[in-house]
């Protein structure tokens, strides 16, 4: 999942500061806004972890954050000045001051991205089409529909889509021509009397 | 990164990101300004600052999105800079990128039946972004340059919804270009040479990417906002 790191501090010193300190260690974008109200200008992320650094103790813009924690798993950062005092207002999940060391600042972030990987840690397999994959992507470079392909095979259309699914994650190709050129390049068809260059 | 605004100078913008190059040049902008800010440069080439400010950071950071009270310029002048943005694609870019396309093919010796389905594969894909551009350039601009100019629905009820079409399709194919070069293709042809022709690739898809999410979040936005307001 896509990763988007926020600072948002009055103090330009302290932006790009902690921005240094974060980039010594990790490769990460990060966006510095210097006022709370920016932040509405990205409230249009989603499917993305999201890591919100905010300066503690001022007014938050809570529209914008509700809007993204909608449409991300976003982790809350309260910058403290000095002390952790939680008194009102935006709860957060981790705090830093700024005393904290790079250390423990870079060990934030490392949990932060364990707890977000936690949910989604599926398997990958080695990239290699089934056989069943390598008879679906022959049909749709010949140029069949989902359902005709269904009724050749012997399969639901359901099952169809499915395979068509892990097509695409496994090779990295969406479009009905793309998996053309594949099929072509990798041999799959047997198109003696046809010119390829018309299938694409 | 840091959002761009009006006192930065215009030349640490361009040292930030190189990649603006050409999106200033399409406003008419040209290198030289000495340590004028952006607000200044602006000034002088006539330019809306807030304009100027939306597109560059809309550029820059893919996840930015202007705020309505930003959007204070006409989507006429915005059309302006889209068109100016499609004509640069299609006079230099893919003349360009064609060109480096090209320089690969010679440079395969033996089986380049490969190299020759990405080059029919690529023909394909240029074929639908052109049908795109044209569409805008005939039907969707046109459309909305007249709405603003009427201030009145069509009478046939269509509506920019239906008039816009999609961008999926033209993006999917490029980033399977890439990702059938990159992962699939057997390496017959010169090293450096596919290198030039992939950097172009990357690097047009960057600017597509942020033309696309100008029309998508910009102007469609603010069109479909104006016609509700018509509709009441
Ligand atoms: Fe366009
Ligand atoms: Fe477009």
């Amino acid at each position: 999942m896509k990763e988007n790191v926020f600072i948002i501090h009055r103090s330009e010193i302290i932006r790009k500061g902690l921005a240094l300190i974060l980039q010594e260690y990790f490769k990460m974008e990060i966006t510095q806004l210097n006022s709370a109200k920016d932040l509405s200008s990205f409230a249009g992320i989603s499917n993305s972890t999201t890591i919100l650094i905010l300066e503690a103790g001022v007014e938050q813009n809570t529209k914008a954050i509700e809007q993204l924690q909608k449409n991300n798993d976003v982790f809350l950062v309260g910058f403290f000045s000095e002390t952790i005092n939680e008194s009102a207002g935006v709860q957060y999940d981790y705090h830093l001051t700024q005393y904290s060391s790079a250390i423990q600042i870079q060990k934030l972030i490392q949990v932060i991205r364990q707890a977000g990987s936690k949910q989604k840690n599926h398997l990958l397999e080695n990239g290699e089409l089934t056989s069943r994959e390598k008879d679906v992507i022959k049909l749709i470079a010949l140029g069949l529909a989902n359902k005709e392909i269904a009724d050749k095979l012997f399969i639901s259309i359901h099952t169809v889509i499915s395979h068509r699914k892990n097509i695409t994650e496994k090779l990295g190709i969406k479009s009905i021509s793309g998996l053309t050129v594949y099929a072509i390049m990798n041999n799959l068809l047997d198109i003696q009397d046809i010119n390829p260059e018309e299938l694409i | 990164m840091e959002l761009f605004s009006q006192e930065d100078k215009m030349s640490s913008l361009i040292s930030r990101n190189y990649t603006l190059l050409p999106v200033i040049n399409r406003f008419g902008i040209r290198l030289g300004f000495k340590e004028k800010t952006i607000a200044e440069v602006c000034r002088e080439n006539d330019i809306n600052t807030d304009f100027f400010l939306a597109i560059v950071n809309t550029y820059t950071d893919e996840n930015y999105f202007p705020e309505a009270e930003l959007l204070s310029f006409s989507p006429v002048l915005l059309i302006d800079y889209l068109k100016n943005t499609h004509r640069y694609y299609i006079e230099y870019v893919l003349p360009k990128i064609e060109q480096l396309l090209n320089q690969v093919l010679l440079s395969c010796k033996d089986n380049c039946s490969s190299l020759k389905m990405i080059s029919t594969f690529y023909q394909k894909y240029k074929a639908e972004l052109l049908l795109h551009l044209q569409l805008e350039d005939e039907k969707v601009f046109p459309y909305i340059i007249d709405l603003y100019k009427h201030k009145k629905l069509n009478t046939n009820g269509s509506s920019i919804e239906v008039i816009e079409n999609e961008h999926t399709n033209v993006e999917v194919k490029l980033s399977d270009l890439k990702s059938l070069i990159i992962r699939h293709m057997p390496p017959n042809y010169d090293d450096n040479t596919m290198n030039e022709f992939l950097t172009a690739l990357f690097q047009f898809e960057n600017d597509l990417n942020d033309h696309a999410r100008i029309e998508d979040h910009i102007l469609i936005t603010q069109v479909l906002e104006f016609e509700k307001e018509l509709r009441k």
